[in-house]
Parts: structure tokens; C-alpha cells; sequence
């Protein structure tokens, strides 16, 4: 990865976007990188268009709010609607399910489906567990963090009750990520 | 007496600059008195007060540390000082006015919390230091320069009221009273955790002139009858009880 | 024996901190034990850290009742030795004003973190703006100074905040960090040094806290309870706290004094950044988060060959007056970008005499790139 990249996660509130986003940013810092993130916040973080923007650099980030998203991951059919449009046209990316987000016709983004919500109820159990199984979808496919980043930070962040649920959510993502991408 | 006293005065300090007759300046020293008696080490002492004439009643005078602070915030810039050094012996003393009215929330939560404050509120039923405007302490009826009718509204009862918020230690004297009233400061000093004690003291300047009660001598006349214990209390009337004032310790 | 350097209570490191979160631990490190605050929004993160991390340390964490209980009891503590501090937002803001008069003219060190949302009045609070400037300058009545930093991102609230209590602790005087929502609320990596430079207060036995005999210099400051037998007041005193409510002598000196102690030192408390300013024929003068994407813009537009630079405002109290009038004597024309109706622009017109455009945004988010690239673009 060279210069910047920024990625927006979104949803609804409740669906664990700013965790999500947390995680990320905070596996981004372990590896080396410079981040800033931001999330709704208030009464937004707990309407349809919650969302968690990470910004990568090699660099320290100069401006630290996301101007076009390199990558979108859109857990909500709302949330896709509001920032489709958003990305980065011909190298950007879109994470969805087609179970709950029925893509726009005639974008030139590049977009990817994933099972989540199936994996989720199937494997895991849980539907709580879907933010990170997109992690770990998105962090396959990208390599954006590195395993390990990603695995301290989650134990960093999250308490014990649900650590191993979200470690075996964030492998469940990953062979999703493996699978799209062979 | 006086010369006993001195040692506990701040070099420097001339006179006090209360009205004659003024009941602080017979609390400045019977305060002395209970801290005298308790040979207690004034190197520990922090005294804060708030604004009004009875805030003037340990700062500067007292010679120990003496925070006089804002209007009606004593107990916060106490209770501040307390939990950072808690070997400082902390006794608030101010005046009816700053401590219930525009500091009646910090008062119930000081309570509320027990932290160990020493809290004296001298009582003069009037705002004196601004010119004798009505308090929230003033007796209805009573004349003031805001209220030339008669006060329409209640007093607080500061003793009921700080002893529902949960203060631990709570008595009412009157300047009148001065043996009960040294016994209860020395009481209070020796308690740990949030304890009360409200004083009367006249205010001839700014109560006693609007009131009918125009000299000095005639306002501590008019304390003395009315301040009765509560044992003495009982069998009177309720007409009879509502011109006195039941004064002792209700809760230690 | 003024600074000294001190470990940092934190490894060495890069860490992932909101804006709130590092102002805490910025305040830690800089030896803050006693917190007392009152819940708001957008500021509550950085108090709910400190209820953690000074029970770790050993210090006091209070939740009073309200602002103004707030401030008096950072200041209480202040006078019992500890390096205080509370974090507020408009609302309380307002309410602490007295407070902080009274720490001015006592000479009290303490910190303010206001983490400025979209005011007046209750406002938009979850939203951010920056329109508190002039309050923190003038909030309280009778003429006095105060220092007032404007961090422009996490790292800065750690690295402004610890700076605000060295401040403090030199002068006596009341600092404040004027952050915003988007900086208190922005997550990024911030770096911990291991050794961080630390003032105390300076102690000196028997001398007089309140004044210094025929200079304008701080005092020294004893705490309660080391036998000092100390006479604090807010009302107008002499050298020892004796209060002097009629002397016109003494009211001048003192309210002289609190004044020129900051003024006569104002190039070691002010910090300015310039990028770009050599060749500049146009400057954005931007502080707070609004630097962020003032930087941005100047940055992209130097590469498009402008001529465009900028003066960042590290310090908003006293006002950098020096370097605005630099930038000033330099370009033709100065814009001021600022979430309020033109506070700190109009006080670069002060300074100038080259046009100054105030570019003002009240409508509760931050001023994005392409506003400014606009009104520049204009110019
Ligand atoms: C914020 C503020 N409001 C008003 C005043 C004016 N003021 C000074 S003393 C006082 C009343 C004091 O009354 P009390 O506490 O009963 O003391 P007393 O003078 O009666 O002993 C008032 C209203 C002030 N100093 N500060
Ligand atoms: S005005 Fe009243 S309270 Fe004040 S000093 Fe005079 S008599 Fe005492
Ligand atoms: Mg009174």
C-alpha cells in the first residue's frame, strides 16, 4: 500500500460499524501506519447512515476526514445508498451482501459480495458478529492490516465475554475473502 | 480571655469590621474558643468562607490558611481542597445567604457526600454585606429592603434541610448560647464526615433597624427569649412554639 | 530549579487516542492528580478517562454538582498542591466564567479543556463549532489574562494539554485548550515521548505569594497546610492576601501586575507555524481543527504553483500579534477560515494592513477542503 487510503464503514447504529472502524484503525497503528479515524457520533451513530472512517497514510495524515472512499463497506441498504456514489471510480472497492443490499446499476466501482450474513447465522451463531467477519473479509482481500494487527487489536478492545466470538468471526471473514478472491 | 485568644489572630489584623453589636464578631471569637479549648494545631487549619459579612469572620483574621472564595462556592472550593489533603482540618464559615441561597445546591451535596467539612453558617436571617435585601432564611413577615410588606414566602429550616440531604452532624445555637455553642464547635470538630452547625447571630444594621428591633441589646433581648432547647418546648401551643426558635443539637 | 524532566507514565510508544482521551493522558503526564468536572457533550470522554486513570495514579477524581462547582473545587485543590484541572463544553463553559476570574486575579494554576460544540446556548451538541475564542478571553469581568492553545489533532491535545499545565504552573494563571468536537472526537496516532519536561509550581518559604516587590514576575505559590498560615482572596490584596478594598495604589498594581506577567512574556508562551509564508502573496490564518484542512488546500494549491502559505495559530491568548502583523507586512491578502462569525479574524485585522477576509461557517460541521479552495480561488 503506498500514500493514502480511506475507508468508510457503514450501517446502521447497533450493527457495530464503530467498533469496526476502531479495530481497524487501531491494527492500521500497530503496523506502523499514521490513521485518522471518526465515526457518527450522538444521535447519527444510532440512525441508518452510522458510519466509521479510517484514513491510512505512510505519512502523518494531513487532512483527517475522508474526502473520497477508496473502500466502502455497506452493511445496510440505506447506508449503500447514501454513500455508493462516494468511491473512488475505476480502483474502488465496495464490500456488500446481496442478502440485504441490492447493488445500483451502471457504478464503475469495482464491488465485491459476501455471504455475511449467512456465515454469521450459519458458523457463528450470531448476527452480532458481522462487522468483523467483513473485516476479515476486507483485510484478506486488501491486506490493508496485517493478521497479527488485527488479532492484538481485537484483544485490545474487546472484552473477554466476546473475544473469541470475534476471533473466529474475523476467521470466518477471512476464508470468505480467500474464497472471493481465488 | 482576649489575651488568651491573640495567639490564634493573624499579625497584622487590627480591629474587626463588623457594626457594633453585630452577632459574627461574638462567633469569630467563640469559635476561637472551641479551638482554643481543643488545643487544636491552626498549622492544619483551613477555614474558607464565601462573600458577606459573615464570610469576613475567619478571613483574614484567623491565623491559619483562609481561603475566602466566591459568592455562595465555599463548599466546592473546600471540598476541592479536602480530597486532594486530607490531614487539613477544613471548616467553612459564611453566611446564610451565600451558603442557601446561591449556594444551597453545593450545601445539599456536600451533605449528600459526608465528606468530612466543618460547616458553621452564621445566620443573620438578611442579606447584611448588600444592604439587607430578604433571604432565604428571612421569617415570614419580616421587613427587609426587598420585601417593605413583610417577607410573604418561608424560611428554610437549614437544619432539616441539611440533615435530609445527609450531613452527619447538625445542631442550631445562637450567639446567646455561648457555652452550648463551644460545647457543640468542639463536637464538631472532633466528628469526621459532614457536619453543621447554623448560628443566630444579629444583625442590628440591616435586621434589627427594619424589624422594631432598633439597638443592639434589644436583638440579643429578643434571642435569648425566643431560643429555648427543645425539651422547653414541649407543652407550648403551636402559636406559641412558631415565635420561638428550638435550638440544640438534632443529630450527632 | 524551574522545569525538570520527567518520565513518561506511558512506554514510549504510538498509540490510537481520541482527541479526549489524549488530552487525559497529555494531563497525567504533565502530573495532573485532581480532576473535578460535570458531564457534556462533546467533552465526557475526557472526564470518564480521568475517573480511570487517576485512580491508577493516585489522584482525586470528583463529579460535582455542576460547572461552577466544578472549577471551585479545581481551584481549592489548586491552593491544597495539586495540579488541577476540569473539561467542559459551551454550556458549562459560561457557568465556570467567575471561577476563572477568580483564578486570574488569585494567580490559581489550573487547566480548562473546552471542547467547543455549536453554540449559543444549548445549541447543537453533538456538533461541533468555535465559538467560545472570545469567551475564553474576556467570559469574566475586570481586565486580566489568561493563555488559551488550540490543538489541531490528537496528538496535540496530548502534547497542548501537558503544555497548558507547565503554563499554568509558571505563570499562575488559568490556561485553557480550546479543542473542538471534531479534534476531542478525531482518533489518530499520536507518538509518547519517554522523557517529557515538567513544571512546578515555584515555593518559597516565608515569602510574600502575591507579589514580588517592585517587578512584574509570578510569585511564588505555597500550598495549604505547610505552615504558611496563607490569606487567599478574590477581592483586591496586598502582597500577603491582606484584603485592600479601598487602596486605588494597590488595585492598579495588582491589576497591572496579573496583566504585564503574561504580556511581558508573551514570546515564550506564543507558538505560530508558518508553511509557505516565503513568496506568499495570499495567507490563511486557521487554528483548531479548521488548520487541518487549511493546510490541505494551501498544500494543493502550492502545487498547482499559487502562491498561497499559512499561518497557523498554536497559541490564540495572547494573541500572536507579532506574527500576524508579519504575515501581514508579507501578503496582500489574509483569510481567516473559522467556525464562528469572524472572532480571530477580527482580531487579525488588528494587526494588518492588508485585506483580511473572514470566512465564517455556524452551521455545526467542520469546513471542508473544496469551501476553502473556493473562497481562495476567489480571491
Ligand atoms: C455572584 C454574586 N452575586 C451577588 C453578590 C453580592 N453579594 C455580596 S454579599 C451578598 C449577601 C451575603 O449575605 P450572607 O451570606 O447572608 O452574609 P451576611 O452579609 O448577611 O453576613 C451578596 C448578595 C456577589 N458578591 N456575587
Ligand atoms: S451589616 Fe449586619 S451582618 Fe454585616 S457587619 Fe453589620 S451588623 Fe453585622
Ligand atoms: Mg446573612
Amino acid at each position: 500500500m503506498i500514500g493514502i487510503m480511506q475507508v468508510r464503514l457503514s450501517g446502521f447504529g447497533g450493527q457495530g460499524v464503530v467498533l469496526a472502524g476502531l479495530l481497524l484503525g487501531q491494527a492500521g497503528v500497530f503496523d506502523g501506519k499514521y490513521i485518522s479515524g471518526s465515526n457518527s457520533y450522538g444521535a447519527q451513530a444510532r440512525g441508518s447512515g452510522c458510519k466509521s472512517e479510517v484514513v491510512f497514510s505512510d505519512s502523518p495524515v494531513d487532512f483527517p476526514h475522508l474526502t473520497t472512499a477508496d473502500i466502502l463497506i455497506a452493511m445496510s441498504q440505506g447506508a449503500y445508498d447514501i454513500y455508493c456514489t462516494d468511491v473512488r471510480e475505476e480502483s474502488g472497492l465496495i464490500l456488500y451482501d446481496q442478502a440485504v443490499v441490492t447493488p445500483r446499476e451502471g457504478l464503475t466501482v469495482k464491488h465485491i459480495d459476501l455471504p455475511v450474513t449467512e456465515v454469521s447465522v450459519r458458523r457463528l451463531k450470531s448476527k452480532q458478529a458481522a462487522n468483523i467477519v467483513y473485516l476479515g473479509a476486507l483485510i484478506e482481500s486488501t491486506r490493508i492490516v496485517t493478521t497479527g494487527s488485527i488479532r492484538k487489536a481485537i484483544t485490545m478492545h474487546v472484552g473477554e465475554r466476546f473475544r473469541s466470538l470475534n476471533l473466529k468471526a474475523l476467521r470466518a471473514g477471512m476464508d470468505l475473502g480467500r474464497k472471493v478472491h481465488g | 480571655m482576649a489575651r488568651a485568644l491573640a495567639k490564634y489572630i493573624r499579625p497584622g489584623v487590627k480591629d474587626t469590621p463588623f457594626c457594633p453589636g453585630c452577632g459574627h464578631g461574638i462567633l469569630m471569637g467563640l469559635i476561637l474558643r472551641a479551638i482554643d479549648d481543643l488545643k487544636m494545631d491552626m498549622k492544619r487549619m483551613l477555614f474558607v468562607s464565601g462573600i458577606g459579612c459573615a464570610a469576613w469572620i475567619p478571613s483574614p483574621h484567623y491565623n491559619g490558611d483562609t481561603l475566602h472564595t466566591l459568592h455562595g462556592r465555599a463548599l466546592a472550593f473546600a471540598t476541592g481542597a479536602k480530597l486532594f489533603n486530607p490531614d487539613l482540618c477544613v471548616m467553612v464559615v459564611s453566611g446564610d445567604g451565600d451558603l442557601s441561597s446561591i449556594g444551597g445546591n453545593h450545601l445539599i451535596h456536600a451533605a449528600r457526600r459526608n465528606i468530612d467539612l466543618k460547616v458553621i453558617c452564621a445566620n443573620n436571617m438578611i442579606y447584611g454585606m448588600t444592604g439587607g435585601q430578604v433571604a432565604s432564611t428571612t421569617p415570614r413577615g419580616s421587613k427587609t429592603s426587598t420585601t417593605g410588606e413583610g417577607n410573604p414566602y418561608h424560611p428554610f429550616d437549614l437544619c432539616k434541610l441539611v440533615e435530609g440531604a445527609g450531613a452527619t452532624y447538625v445542631a442550631r445555637f445562637s450567639v446567646t448560647q455561648p457555652v452550648s455553642l463551644i460545647q457543640s464547635i468542639k463536637k464538631m470538630l472532633l466528628h469526621k464526615g459532614f457536619s453543621f452547625i447554623e448560628v443566630l447571630s444579629p444583625c442590628p444594621t440591616q435586621f434589627g433597624r427594619r424589624n422594631r428591633l432598633d439597638r443592639p441589646d434589644e436583638m440579643v433581648k429578643d434571642l435569648i427569649r425566643r431560643c429555648i432547647l427543645e425539651e422547653e418546648a414541649e407543652g407550648l401551643t403551636e402559636e406559641q412554639r412558631a415565635e420561638k426558635i428550638i435550638t440544640g443539637e438534632f443529630l450527632s | 530549579m524551574p522545569s525538570r524532566w520527567a518520565k513518561s507514565p506511558f512506554p514510549k510508544g504510538r498509540y490510537y487516542f481520541s482527541g479526549n482521551e489524549a488530552a487525559a493522558e497529555g494531563a497525567i503526564a504533565a502530573g495532573c492528580r485532581f480532576y473535578s468536572g460535570y458531564p457534556i457533550t462533546p467533552s465526557s470522554e475526557l472526564m470518564e478517562r480521568m475517573a480511570v486513570r487517576l485512580r491508577k495514579v493516585g489522584g482525586i477524581f470528583i463529579q460535582m454538582e455542576d460547572e461552577i462547582a466544578s472549577i471551585c473545587a479545581v481551584l481549592g485543590a489548586s491552593w491544597a498542591g495539586a495540579k488541577a484541572m476540569t473539561a467542559t463544553s459551551g454550556p458549562g463553559f459560561s457557568l465556570m466564567q467567575e471561577g476563572i476570574g477568580y483564578a486570574a486575579f488569585t494567580e490559581t494554576p489550573c487547566v480548562i479543556v473546552d471542547v467547543q460544540r455549536a453554540g449559543p446556548c444549548t445549541g447543537q451538541a453533538t456538533k461541533v463549532g468555535s465559538g467560545d475564542i472570545l469567551q475564553a478571553r474576556y467570559g469574566s469581568h475586570g481586565d486580566y489574562q489568561v493563555i488559551a492553545l488550540s490543538p489541531w489533532s490528537s496528538q496535540e491535545m496530548y502534547d497542548l494539554t501537558l503544555r497548558a499545565f507547565n503554563l499554568s504552573e509558571q505563570y499562575r494563571v488559568p490556561v485553557m485548550v480550546m479543542a473542538d468536537e471534531a479534534v476531542g472526537h478525531l482518533r489518530e496516532t499520536i507518538e509518547v515521548a519517554p522523557r517529557i519536561e515538567v513544571w512546578d509550581r515555584k515555593k518559597e518559604k516565608g515569602a510574600a505569594p502575591f507579589d514580588i516587590e517592585g517587578q512584574d514576575s509570578v510569585p511564588p505559590m505555597p500550598s495549604f497546610g505547610e505552615g504558611e498560615r496563607l490569606s487567599v482572596t478574590g477581592s483586591t490584596h496586598d502582597g500577603y492576601g491582606f484584603r485592600k478594598t479601598d487602596d486605588p495604589e494597590i488595585q492598579a498594581r495588582l491589576v497591572g501586575r496579573i496583566n504585564r506577567k503574561i504580556l511581558d512574556h508573551k514570546r515564550s508562551i506564543i507558538e505560530t507555524e508558518s508553511h509557505f509564508m516565503e513568496e506568499a502573496e495570499i495567507a490563511v490564518i486557521a487554528y483548531g481543527f479548521t488548520a487541518r484542512t487549511g493546510l490541505f488546500v494551501v498544500n494543493r494549491l502550492r502545487k498547482e504553483g499559487k502562491n498561497v502559505g499559512m499561518l497557523r495559530l498554536k497559541t490564540l491568548w495572547p494573541f500572536p500579534d507579532e506574527a500576524v502583523a508579519e504575515a501581514g507586512r508579507k501578503v496582500k491578502k489574509i483569510m481567516v477560515p473559522e467556525m464562528n462569525l469572524g472572532q480571530v479574524a477580527g482580531e487579525v485585522k488588528k494587526y494588518v494592513p492588508c485585506d483580511v477576509i473572514s470566512l465564517s461557517q455556524t452551521n455545526g460541521e467542520v469546513i471542508g477542503p473544496e469551501k476553502i479552495l473556493e473562497t481562495l480561488k476567489k480571491i
